[in-house]
Formats: structure tokens, sequence, C-alpha cells
């Protein structure tokens, strides 16, 4: 489980996080929504510790992250996993070596075994014969896919998305979508995913978080969202033609 | 104040790099992979100006002595310490501040803004380290290399354009440079190398580890760290050579 509480970030004096405070539950999706520049990024970097935050507190379990120095939070990184929104694959290295990358760091398996959990893992993601290629020769769908096999290497406890659908097609995009949350419940892990594709809402939104203007707005699940009468987050959720059309239909 | 802001910045960075490596067998790994990448690649670019800087400068020792006063073989002894004491080194530094700087700079900005720096933080690797470390290593050990190459292609440079030229016979070259050689002028120029080569890898790798920004502000940071490279090389090397030969 992870718990956000009371916390503030600003940058340059400008507030972007204001008094956010919500419970991340484990074994669930759990979606961070919301429009650009609304704080979701800024939210989920300083979850994970790219951000420091100004004030409150981010609890892994009974861990107090944001109060540990590199050393300690070291310890709770390796539970992590991170899909970031442009993949972040290592350029000089092939597939293979991308996925190897946290083992040959962490552990100290023989070269087999990285290999044969490296296989594991691509296969699982649906990459296969690519093992060799670079990330400059994979599609889009294809370098989250191996993205999200690198984030599973290490049998995180916790797998943290950062716009997963962006610059994918619509079925790409619920390919990935499913994946993300087949691993989640296959693993149980803590899942934290930042979008604002409503696909993925419907998809795979066991808990779903409204952020608006950084303070949390809403809070639910995909199937509580539809009937809610947040005017901000129906502004959101019925922005485009046909589910403005839907809605009315509904009503 | 943004001078010692940036300052600041980069002793926290140098003291983030020089940490304990998290795995030491893929540190290694990673400088061998530098060695040749930063180092042995540049070995080319440096042989072809040395030999013509080394041309250049016997030529003009000629033109310049053309006295029956001075014996011929100065020319040689002229080109051999102008290569060893300030070209070798110095102008080495310069090309390498251009062609190793820009890329170090340019690589670890790439790496900043597509969110591969925080993809290796969150996996609790030390990222300044395992990115900047073997590449310090790297060219500290080559770019010494680097400089004893100059040095000779400098000088079989200098002697082909003289006898080439008939300003000076073989002869004549060999004897000067190897008249009145003092040995400490090659440990001079190797302990200068060693500090032109820390700075060009610190002072790139800053430019480009706290790029902020996309592709046009990476651009920036390579011409930042070629020229804030060039200008350290520079006024160190006057300090060296002060506190050196002095």
């Amino acid at each position: 489980m992870i718990r956000v509480k009371n916390i503030d970030k600003s940058f340059s004096g400008k507030m972007v996080l204001e008094n956010v405070s919500v419970t991340f539950e484990p074994g669930k999706t759990n979606l961070i929504i919301g429009r650009s520049g609304s704080g979701k990024t800024v939210l989920l970097k300083s979850i994970v510790g790219l951000h420091n935050i100004d004030s409150g507190e981010i609890w892994f379990e009974d861990v107090l992250f944001n109060k540990l120095n590199f050393t300690e939070k070291k310890e709770i990184r390796k539970q992590m996993g991170m899909l970031f929104q442009g993949s972040a694959l290592f350029d000089s290295m092939t597939t293979e070596q991308n996925v190897r990358f946290p083992l040959d760091m962490f552990t100290n398996q023989s070269m087999e075994e990285k290999i044969e959990r490296v296989n594991f893992c691509l296969k699982r993601v649906a990459i296969i014969n690519a093992n060799k290629l670079f990330p400059a020769e994979l599609s889009g769908g294809m370098k989250k896919r191996v993205a999200i096999a690198r984030a599973i290497a290490l049998n995180p406890k916790y797998l943290f998305c950062d716009e997963p659908n962006s610059g994918l097609d619509p079925i790409t995009a619920i390919l990935i979508d499913e994946l993300i949350k087949e691993i989640t419940d296959e693993y149980s892990m803590t899942t934290i995913v930042n979008t604002h594709d409503m696909n993925s809402v419907m998809e795979i939104g066991e808990k779903v978080v409204f952020i608006n203007e950084g303070k949390i707005c809403w809070e639910g699940s995909n199937n509580e969202i539809l009937k809610s009468d947040n005017e901000i987050l129906n502004d959101f959720v019925f922005a485009n033609a046909l589910a403005k059309q839907l809605r009315s239909s509904q009503l | 104040m943004r001078f010692l802001e940036q300052l600041g910045l980069y002793i926290i960075l140098l003291k983030k790099v020089f940490s304990k490596p998290e795995k030491a067998a893929i540190y290694y790994k990673q400088t061998m992979h530098e060695l040749v990448f930063l180092g042995f690649n540049s070995v080319g670019i440096i042989s072809v100006i040395s030999f013509f800087m080394g041309s250049a400068i016997t030529l003009q020792t000629a033109y310049n002595t053309e006295n029956p006063i001075y014996p011929l073989y100065l020319i040689g002894l002229g080109c051999r310490d102008s290569i060893i004491l300030e070209f070798s080194s110095t102008i080495s530094a310069l090309i390498l501040a251009g062609k190793v700087g820009s890329n170090i700079a340019s690589e670890i900005g790439t790496m900043r803004i597509t969110e591969q720096i925080d993809a290796l933080e969150i996996m609790g690797v030390n990222s300044a380290s395992y990115i900047i470390l073997p590449k310090i290593i790297a060219t500290l050990i080559f770019n010494p290399i680097l400089t004893l190459i100059s040095i000779i292609i400098g000088i079989i440079g200098g002697g082909m354009a003289g006898t080439m030229a008939g300003v000076i016979t073989l002869q004549d070259f060999i004897y000067g440079i190897q008249y009145a050689f003092i040995p400490y002028y090659i440990t001079y120029s190797i302990i200068k190398t060693l500090f032109f080569a820390f700075i060009i890898t610190t002072v790139s790798a800053f430019q480009g580890y706290y790029v902020n920004g996309g592709s046009l502000e990476v651009g920036r940071a390579s011409t930042k760290a070629v020229v804030h490279s060039s200008i350290l090389i520079l006024i160190f090397n006057v300090i060296l050579t002060q506190l050196l030969l002095s």
C-alpha cells in the first residue's frame, strides 16, 4: 500500500500540488487522471522520489519514504518498476540488455539464469525474436512492452506507469492496458497509472483519482465515474462529442 | 550568484560521481566501452592534427630563424619543445574538448530529456556515478596516451615537412630533437593532460546532466560544454605552467 499524506510541491514559487492526500491500494490498478498540466506527472514523480516534495509524507507500507536518504531509498526502489511516457529504454543497449540491466545491477545470478528471466519477461509481454534489436529498431508499442518487461524483471512490488498509452494507436493502447492489469493481478502489485485516456479508465481503473489544478477533486472506481455529479470531472470525462452524446442519452 | 550556484551543483555532482559504485564489474565493463568510444576513437583526429601541427611548427621555426649564427639543429629542438610543452597537451585538449566534450554533454543531455537518467534512479542506481565515472576513468587513462601519440606524430610530421621543404637535413633534425632533452617536460605534459582530461569530462558531463527541456537545450548544453571546458583548460594551462615549471 502507498499512502500520500498532505503533500505540497511547488516549482519556482508556483504551487503544482496542494495538500494532496490519497491511498493507493495493493493488488489494484490505481489510476491518476486529469488534464494536461494538472499535476499528475509531478504527483507520480514525487511518489517515486524523482521530485523532492515541499511538505507532507509518502509512505510505502510502514516506511516513510520521503525522509530516507539515497542509500535507504535504494532498498525500496529495488521493489519499484516504472514505465515512462517515452519508454526510457537505454539507447545503447539491445532489448535483451535493457531487460537484463536490473538483474546485472542487483542480482548475483549466473548469465544463464539472467537470460532465462529476460526471455520469460519478454515472452510475458509478447515480445518474440527481438532480443538483439536496439530501441531505435522497435515500434512505439514494442518499446512500451520492453519497458514493462524491464520494469517487472526484478518482480517488483510497486509498478508506476506514466502515460503508458501516449502515442499509441487505440488497439495497441488497449493491449498495453490489459497487459498492465494482468501483470498487476498476477503479481499482486500496487500499480499506479497516470493517464488522461478515458479508454484506460474504463478498461482498468479499479481505483480512479481525479486531480485538477494540483488538488484531488474526486476518487472512486471506473463504475462510479459515469454516475458522478462532480461537474469538473464530468467536463473531463465527457469532453468529446461521442461521450457527450452517450451522457445525454444516459440522462 | 549564478556562478556560485553552478559551482555548488558541480561539487554536488562530483560527490555523487565519486561515491561507492553499485557493482564493480558493471563499471569495469562501462569503462572499457568508454576507453574505446572516447579514447581509441580519438586517435585518428589527434594523429592528423599533430602531424600538420608539427609540420607547421618546423617550417615556421625555420623561416623565423634564417640566420647563419643559429645552428640548423635548433629547428628540431624548437619543434620538439613546442610540441611537448604546449601543443600536444594544450592544443590536443582543446580539440578533445570539442570532440569528446560535446559528445559527452549531448549523450548525457539526451539521456536526461528522454528520462533514461530517471529510469536509472528509479531502479536505485546512482545515475551520476554509473554514467560519468567510467568516462572520467577512461579519459584519465587514455588522454595521456593520446598526448604521447601526439608528441611522436608531431615530431615525425615536423621532420618530414622540414626535410621535404629543404629547410633542414634529417640528421640535423634528429640531432636537434635529441639535444638538451629534459625528460621532465614529458612529465609536465602528462600532468597537464590529466588535469585537462578531468576538466573536459566533468564540465561536459555537468552540462549534460542538468539539462532541462528539449533538444534545443541539449544543443546549448553541448556548446556550453565546449566553451566552458576550453576556457578552463586555458586558465589551468597558465596556473599549471607556473606551478610546474617555475
